[in-house]
């Protein structure tokens, strides 16, 4: 099922939670899409949520940050807290919070911009550098953390939009990363990319880690196997099962979790 | 008479060869179509289209002809006779064609090929011809009028008695002055409106104010003329020019200026809409997503992508305002003068091309002939302008899947 060379071991410290889902519930609409969520994220962790199409894994995804809010229709209730502060509270700004809570999307979507102006927008707009040359560094450090320094040091200058679709993800991590977030939140990253750009970036959410907690989205339960220490199963909106990606994988508790993971489901 | 009767016999002919065709198709396989190469209607089709076509060229042909005076009116009953003789010629040869085995589909696609490639040059053969013209009357000006006077003399004074200053560059200045004030005022009022139209208004909002700016869109130049005339011109004379000591005119460039801004205003936002419209979803989610707030990704990211678009239809709505001669002549008075001051009455290229055309002088005189040489000016100006927007456009474009 999956390579288990490649697992990696670690001994993360319960204690530390980074977020509390409790009793999320997401309606777009009259539909109801996700249904009584409880989770706790950990920090410095990959957290993988997998679980077939519409299941709700990307909508739990984009409540983190409070994307789901420039959706007119969707209406979020619940509480989810970062660092024990409910980021629905009528008091956080939205804004702020994605700043602490960085995105990268499942198309890679560079801006019109310069390579270099690409990995500044985020310091730039919140002032997070006094002078060009800490500027500089910044985006030195956003790319190399990224993997893409060697690639692109020479052509800074170029427009993001000419890279190749797997240094352009790269280019969105990077991008996310230099506004030194606490969470990371990737919804499918790799699905527009191939074999071997989805391995580097793969190798890279190892590194995030290090750093701060990951959170992904993804359709390829090998890829969940392979980058996540924590893995959430979503089904028809309900969030089915909950655990180490190893017992995930080789002991499921529920039957549906059973059932996808050997692929007679989704 | 008789070549409209030829027409009208060479579409019967058509018709009937529709109804010969199908059934004679039918016939060659014993009713049985499926053994037909090609369905019966396209046989049906390209008898027709046989039959039709040759008529319609000689018809053509012979009304170019004319044109050059080579036929004469008293050719007509000749050349209807030789289109009715086309037609049943090409009735003949298409019905003698068909066969089990003939290719009647593959006939029609390539005539429905040659039609839509027809009509492509006929857009272009017209273009084509009214630059060339207005080439050649402005030839037959130059040559009775001096192109240095007309190109760099700063009097505009037509006699009709001849001996007539025809300085172009009082009407330019009027045309850039009436213009710049135009786009001043339309193409922030615009950009904004869409702006707010696309980004942050509601679905509902939306539904309301797009259709709402853009019926000043279908409102007559001439309108927006009387308005000039009648309301803002005295407006500003009253509580600006007079009180200000700037003038004493009912007519003036801001006039004018201000009343086509308004004009202007549905065109910018409609296309800018549109084209910030076009800006994928993902840029702004990824702007979003990195903590920036709706104005800041506007600004920064989204009007950067649709940058090109934007100045695309800014020069679009500069050549319409270069263009727009009814609210000039109502607004912006017919006195041809250069001055800095927006409150004086001055007039533009488009103006003047009206007032030479219409007048009661000799065609022949310089006086008519200098509104080819404006027209051409002017063609060459938005012509220039949209190069120039074509070249930014393709410059600045960023390729989105």
């Amino acid at each position: 099922m999956y390579d288990t060379n490649r697992r990696v071991e670690n001994a993360v410290n319960l204690n530390d939670i980074k977020i509390q889902a409790r009793k999320v519930q997401v309606y777009y609409g009259d539909k109801h899409a996700l249904k009584d969520v409880d989770v706790d994220i950990q920090d410095k962790t990959v957290t993988a949520f997998i679980g077939p199409s519409g299941c709700g894994k990307s909508t739990f995804l984009r409540c983190i940050n409070r994307m789901n809010d420039t959706i007119p229709i969707a209406r979020v209730e619940g509480q989810i807290l970062l660092d024990g502060e409910d980021v629905y509270d009528r008091r956080v700004d939205p804004v702020q919070l994605r700043a602490k809570v960085g995105m990268v999307f499942q198309k890679p979507n560079p801006f019109p911009k310069s390579i270099y102006d690409n990995v500044a927008y985020g310091p730039r707009i919140h002032g997070l550098s006094r002078n060009r040359g800490e500027l500089d560094g910044i985006v030195e450090k956003a790319l190399r953390g990224a993997a893409l320094w060697n690639e692109v040091k020479d052509r800074l200058q170029e427009p993001g939009t000419g890279l190749s679709g797997g240094q352009q993800q790269r280019l969105c991590i990077a991008r996310a990363v230099a506004t030194s977030p606490e969470v990371l939140l990737m919804d499918e990253p790799c699905s527009a990319l191939d074999p071997i750009a989805t391995a580097q970036i793969e190798e890279l959410i190892e590194e995030l880690r290090e750093q701060f907690s990951v959170v992904i989205v993804t359709h390829s339960m090998q890829q969940a196997a392979r980058v996540s220490q924590k893995t959430a199963f979503f089904h028809l909106g309900n969030l089915v099962e909950y655990g180490d990606t190893d017992d995930i994988f080789t002991k499921p508790r529920d039957s549906r979790t059973e059932a996808y993971i050997s692929g007679r489901i989704g | 008479m008789p070549l409209s009767w030829a027409l009208l016999a060479s579409f019967l002919l058509a018709a009937a060869g529709y109804v010969v065709g199908r059934g004679r198709a039918l016939a060659s396989v014993g009713s049985d179509a499926r053994r037909l190469h090609s369905r019966p209607n396209y046989h049906g089709c390209s008898v027709a289209l046989t039959a039709l076509l040759p008529p319609l060229a000689v018809l053509a042909v012979a009304s170019a002809l004319r044109l050059t005076d080579v036929l004469t009116d008293e050719t007509g009953a000749v050349v209807g006779i030789l289109a009715l003789v086309a037609a049943i010629g090409g009735l003949g040869l298409g019905v003698m064609r068909i066969g089990q085995e003939f290719q009647a589909r593959n006939v029609v696609e390539r005539m429905v090929l040659g039609l839509l490639m027809l009509c492509s040059l006929i857009a272009i053969v017209t273009t084509a011809g009214i630059v060339l013209s207005l080439v050649f009357e402005t030839g037959h000006f130059f040559q009775i009028y001096d192109w240095k006077t007309f190109l760099f003399g700063t009097e505009w004074t037509p006699r009709f008695q001849g001996n007539s200053q025809l300085g172009i560059v009082p009407l330019l200045w009027g045309t850039m002055y009436v213009s710049a004030i135009a786009l001043l005022v339309a193409v922030p009022i615009g950009l904004f409106a869409a702006i707010y139209m696309s980004e942050y208004a509601s679905r509902r909002v939306r539904g309301f104010v797009k259709p709402a700016i853009e019926v000043l869109a279908g409102i007559p130049t001439i309108v927006y003329g009387l308005f000039a005339l009648i309301t803002v011109g005295p407006l500003l004379r009253d509580y600006f020019a007079q009180p200000l000591g700037l003038g004493n005119s009912g007519t003036s460039v801001l006039t004018a200026g201000l009343v086509m801004g308004i004009m202007l205003i549905p065109f910018v936002s409609s296309l800018s809409d549109d084209i910030i419209n076009a800006v994928p979803q993902s840029l702004r989610d990824g702007a979003l997503g990195l903590g920036s707030t709706p104005s800041e990704t506007v600004r920064q990211v989204v009007l950067p992508a649709a940058l090109p678009g934007i100045v695309g239809a800014v020069l679009l709505a500069a050549s319409r305002a270069i263009g727009e001669t009814m609210i000039v002549v109502l607004g912006a008075g017919a006195a041809a003068q250069m001055s800095l001051n927006p409150l004086e009455a001055m007039t533009t290229i488009t103006v003047k091309i009206v007032s030479q055309l219409t007048g009661d002088s000799d065609f022949n005189s310089p006086e008519t002939l200098v509104a080819f040489a404006l027209g051409l000016t002017l063609f060459a100006i938005t012509l220039v302008l949209n190069v120039v927007a074509l070249y930014i456009v393709r410059k600045y474009r960023e390729q989105y899947e």
